[in-house]
């Protein structure tokens, strides 16, 4: 493959191609899901190929993408690129500026500690049949679920500047939920939330330790259909890190993609608030908030040695101190904003366009325990397991509610609530942060369904996050 | 184009014992994207699948090839052959879809063919000049898909469809203050594509568009929903018309057939054949999709409901997936309707809209794409970004009037393949609709 894509790429270096890359991609995926403990569906799709070949001509990016690479499938695509990029090139009032970049060579491997693809299936099944039984319905439960999505990606990039990456990873998405139902109304838990898939193979269904927490979903989910529901309009409230990932998302990694300050993203996943003139002045959040993004670090799911569009990896601070420093980039936007590429540009497979993307998007850890920030907290509610999201056009206002609140009292949680629901302003909540846990509490939260872009792409990404407290925020009265 | 299909059905024929249900297509796209009235990029996209889902007894195994070759596709059955005795049985499966009607031939277009780049820039172009002299610049996307497919089980359904929807959608942006309005275009006959109407009703929405800014409290107001929002909240309110979620008790509409749920007003069908939307031949497990009353002058008398779940809740079969929603016109003017409001809100389009509890349809979602006070029935200035959070059931319980025409709607399912829809309806008059705060931008 790797001489594939080299030949390709040498077909595209002539005078009239300013710039161009090529992707592979190899997928296998495999899905599991169980309902009301029976097997409703398994099924798999391996060794899908895809092709993409985006081509600068013009000054305007055309790109064609197949799952057919064969010699004639390639000439084809190489054309319909060309052609998407002078017909693009007509409608347009300045010619992209894309600076050039040095050549970067890299390989990389991961390697789950066990491989869902080539583990016995019988116990793959067996384990989640036993899951599966363990929560179907009983007494008040009237549903329960239990899913497992695998996936493997190997991909080759080469670029016309002599840039090449060979890579294979592993993500794994593993799930379980119930409902519970009195005939009324309905509540749910789920285990391990919103954000618990990972890099990583099958081992995460026990590092998640799913079989300890059937028990407890079961008891909360039951026990919250005659649960208060929150009744203060203001509310002290501690963010677990499961939802709080999805805080630092929606507000803060979405609001920093850069190619939405130039509307590229308002036909579908919107705008952003933030200006080009705010960075270095904007107080984003209070002092204690440093957020990052780190392509770096392959624990989490966004590790690239190079993105797709040649830049190598990097950390980088988004937010120091409170302030706005920096934003995810692709190559032209760094450009238009003067600054250097934050290496964000990523596609969800090759025959997709790569896009500015969030990769291992984290808030830096603060100090002390869950334990001792709970005990520090006079009166309020811990937030965790994600139910609902919602932000707005700009990423400015946003509202969310929680499967589950826990209320504190006195430094000490003293019942539940059910679904939780605040709502703020983005700036005012991240500098109404006044603590963020430790190392100890630190984690990624990771997700398979970040979208964005049309046609719709979805992202595997990671947010590395330990629970925060945020005072006097708005909640919505139940 | 099918040989892999009927190489794959042939292999099967060899296992007496086995189900299934096979299908092979070939999807492709042509994918115009602008910003800053300029091209943003031009993407062509193509994916040529085969699917199959095997069936033993009630054990079910299903896999997905990409870019089918006979190596591969028996490779995979081979696998799957493997696999499917040691699984856990599923005791509500009996059987694959048995309704072998056909349905009737209609005429096809391929729209990536018949609308051209150069035509699509051209329109583009167009439309930007008109805009520009107002100093707004136009955003959105210009698609084109185009589709095959045939689709084979083991109790002799052999069918083939084929579909080229178009989903055009404009948003003119004030380059200062970003007020946005929007304008769209959907369906599969592009000879219902108006330019001038389109632009017409453009430079309209941007007169409004240059009001004051101003922002609004939370509470509840009297409002007009755009056609977009009313047929996006039924949407969202049809995923509780699916047996599937009867099965699982999160459907609002449990124990309340043939209840008036609605005002009289209210009237949603299910209908696949008209000829101004994206149109379907065949729904779930491959039956005939034909029309389906949903709600009928309020009253609540269908699930949508395949084999599957009509096993299991004992609801009809009709294999509908409400894909082609019409919300039925009422007896009002556009103009009577903003007319009669006092104090309150035109709503244009709706932004991220997410269930809070499924079952008691309460969702939060927000206003995008111009939003509108209206004032002694005028539109008198346009209001920032704000949220709502309320119930579907509620808002539909609150419709006062709906405006006497409907409008083709496109929606896209942003995920995997870019599958485009359409509804239809009409304005519609809410009275007490729940914003719950401002977003305090544009």
């Amino acid at each position: 493959m790797e001489q594939k894509i080299k030949s390709i790429i040498a077909k595209l270096d002539s005078s009239d191609i300013t710039f161009a890359d090529v992707r592979i991609t190899i997928t296998d995926y495999e899905y599991i899901y169980f309902s009301n403990g029976n097997l409703r569906g398994m099924g798999s799709s391996l060794g899908s190929h895809a092709i993409g070949i985006r081509i600068l001509k013009d000054g305007c990016f055309g790109f064609a993408g197949s799952g057919d690479l064969s010699d004639s499938s390639i000439d084809k695509l190489i054309k319909r690129a060309k052609d998407n990029a002078t017909h693009g090139a007509a409608f347009q009032k300045k010619k992209l500026s894309f600076p050039a970049l040095g050549a970067t060579q890299g390989e990389y491997a991961f390697t789950p500690e066990i491989d869902p693809f080539t583990m016995d299936r019988e116990e793959k099944l067996d384990f989640l049949s036993r899951l599966a039984d363990s929560i179907k319905p009983q007494g008040k439960i009237v549903y329960s679920g239990v899913s497992a999505n695998f996936e493997k990606q190997e991909k080759y990039y080469a670029n016309t500047e002599g840039s090449y990456y060979h890579s294979v990873v592993y993500n794994s998405d593993p799930a379980m939920s119930v409902a519970a139902s009195d005939g009324n109304e309905m509540q749910s838990r789920t285990w391990p939330g919103h954000m618990g898939t990972g890099r990583a193979g099958f081992e995460l269904f026990y590092k998640h330790e799913f079989e300890k927490n059937t028990e407890r979903i079961i008891k909360e989910a039951t026990d919250l259909l005659s649960a208060p529901r929150v009744k203060d309009k203001k509310a002290d409230i501690i963010i677990g890190g499961g939802h709080l990932g999805l805080q630092l998302h929606e507000s803060i990694g979405h609001a920093t993609e850069a190619d939405r300050i130039f509307g590229q993203e308002i036909s579908y996943a919107g705008k952003t608030f933030v200006r080009p003139e705010m960075l270095g002045k904007f107080q984003y959040g209070s002092p204690i908030l440093n957020v990052y993004s780190d392509s770096t670090d392959p624990a989490g799911m966004g590790y690239h040695m190079l993105d797709d569009e040649g830049v190598p990896g990097k950390r980088i601070d988004i937010i120091k101190d409170g302030i706005l420093v920096n934003q995810q980039t692709s190559r032209h936007i760094a450009h238009l904003l003067g600054l250097e590429p934050s290496s964000n540009m990523k596609a969800s497979f090759a025959d997709d366009i790569p896009l500015v993307r969030m990769t291992n998007l984290c808030i830096a850890p603060g100090k002390g325990s869950l334990e001792e920030l709970i005990a520090s907290t006079e009166r309020g509610y811990f937030l965790d397991f994600t139910k609902t999201w919602s932000i707005d056009d700009n990423r400015n206002n946003f509202q969310f509610t929680t499967e589950i609140g826990y209320e504190i009292k006195d430094g000490r949680i003293v019942g539940i609530v059910k679904e939780p629901t605040y709502f703020g302003i983005t700036q005012d909540f991240w500098n109404a942060c006044d603590g963020i846990c430790g190392e100890e509490e630190w984690a990624y939260q990771s997700t398979f369904n970040c979208g964005k872009g049309e046609p719709g792409q979805v992202m595997r990404l990671s947010h590395g996050v330990a629970p925060a407290r945020f005072r006097a925020v708005d909640m919505l009265p139940g | 184009m099918y040989q892999q299909l009927i190489n794959l059905k042939d292999a099967l024929g060899t296992h007496p014992s086995l189900k299934y249900v096979i299908s092979q297509s070939h999807w492709e796209t042509d994918f115009l994207r602008f910003y800053q009235s300029q091209t943003n990029y031009n993407i062509s996209k193509e994916k040529h699948s085969l699917h199959c889902q095997l069936y033993k007894d009630k054990r079910s195994f299903g896999f997905e090839v990409d870019n089918p070759d006979e190596k591969k596709v028996m490779h995979a059955l081979e696998d799957a052959l493997k696999i499917i005795d040691k699984m856990p049985a599923d005791p509500d499966f009996v059987d694959v879809e048995d309704d072998a009607r056909l349905a009737e031939p209609r005429p096809f277009t391929n729209n990536i063919q018949r609308i051209g780049l150069k035509e699509k820039t051209e329109i583009l172009q167009s439309l930007a000049k008109s805009v520009a002299p107002h100093r707004f610049e136009l955003f959105g996307t210009f698609i084109c898909n185009n589709s095959r497919s045939r689709f084979m089980n083991s109790n002799g359904l052999d069918k083939d469809s084929q579909g080229s929807p178009i989903y055009f959608e404009v948003k003119a942006v004030n380059k200062e203050n970003q007020v946005t309005v929007l304008e769209t275009f959907g369906g599969e006959n592009f000879d219902f594509f108006d330019i001038e109407a389109m632009r017409e009703s453009l430079l309209f929405k941007i007169e409004n568009a240059k009001k004051p800014v101003v922002d609004v409290d939370a509470g509840k107001y009297e409002l007009i929903l755009a056609p977009r929002c009313v047929a996006e909240f039924v949407q969202y309110l049809s995923y509780g018309m699916n047996a599937a979620a009867l099965d699982r008790h999160s459907s609002y509409f449990e124990g309340l057939k043939d209840t008036q749920v609605f005002p009289e007003i209210i009237s949603i069908t299910d209908d696949p054949k008209d000829p101004q939307m994206v149109q379907a031949s065949y729904g779930d497990g491959g039956s005939l999709y034909e029309e389906l009353k949903l709600i009928d002058k309020g009253y609540f008398r269908a699930f949508t409901c395949g084999k599957y779940y009509h096993h299991k809740t004992g609801e009809p079969k009709n294999g509908n997936t409400a894909e082609c929603l019409k919300i039925a016109p009422g007896e009002h003017s556009l103009e009577e309707m903003i007319a009669s409001i006092k104090h309150g809100l035109y709503i244009s389009s709706l932004h991220y809209m997410n269930f809070i509890n499924m079952r008691d349809t309460s969702l939060t979602g927000l206003t995008r794409d111009g939003t509108f006070l209206i004032e002694d029935g005028k539109i008198t200035k346009v209001v920032n970004n704000l949220r709502f959070t309320e119930h579907i059931s509620e808002i539909l319980k609150n419709a006062t009037a709906l405006e006497n025409k409907v409008y083709t709607i496109p929606f896209s399912s942003n995920y995997n393949m870019f599958d485009i829809n359409t509804s239809k309806a009409p304005h519609a008059k809410i009275k007490e609709f729940f914003i719950s705060s401002s977003t305090k931008t544009i």
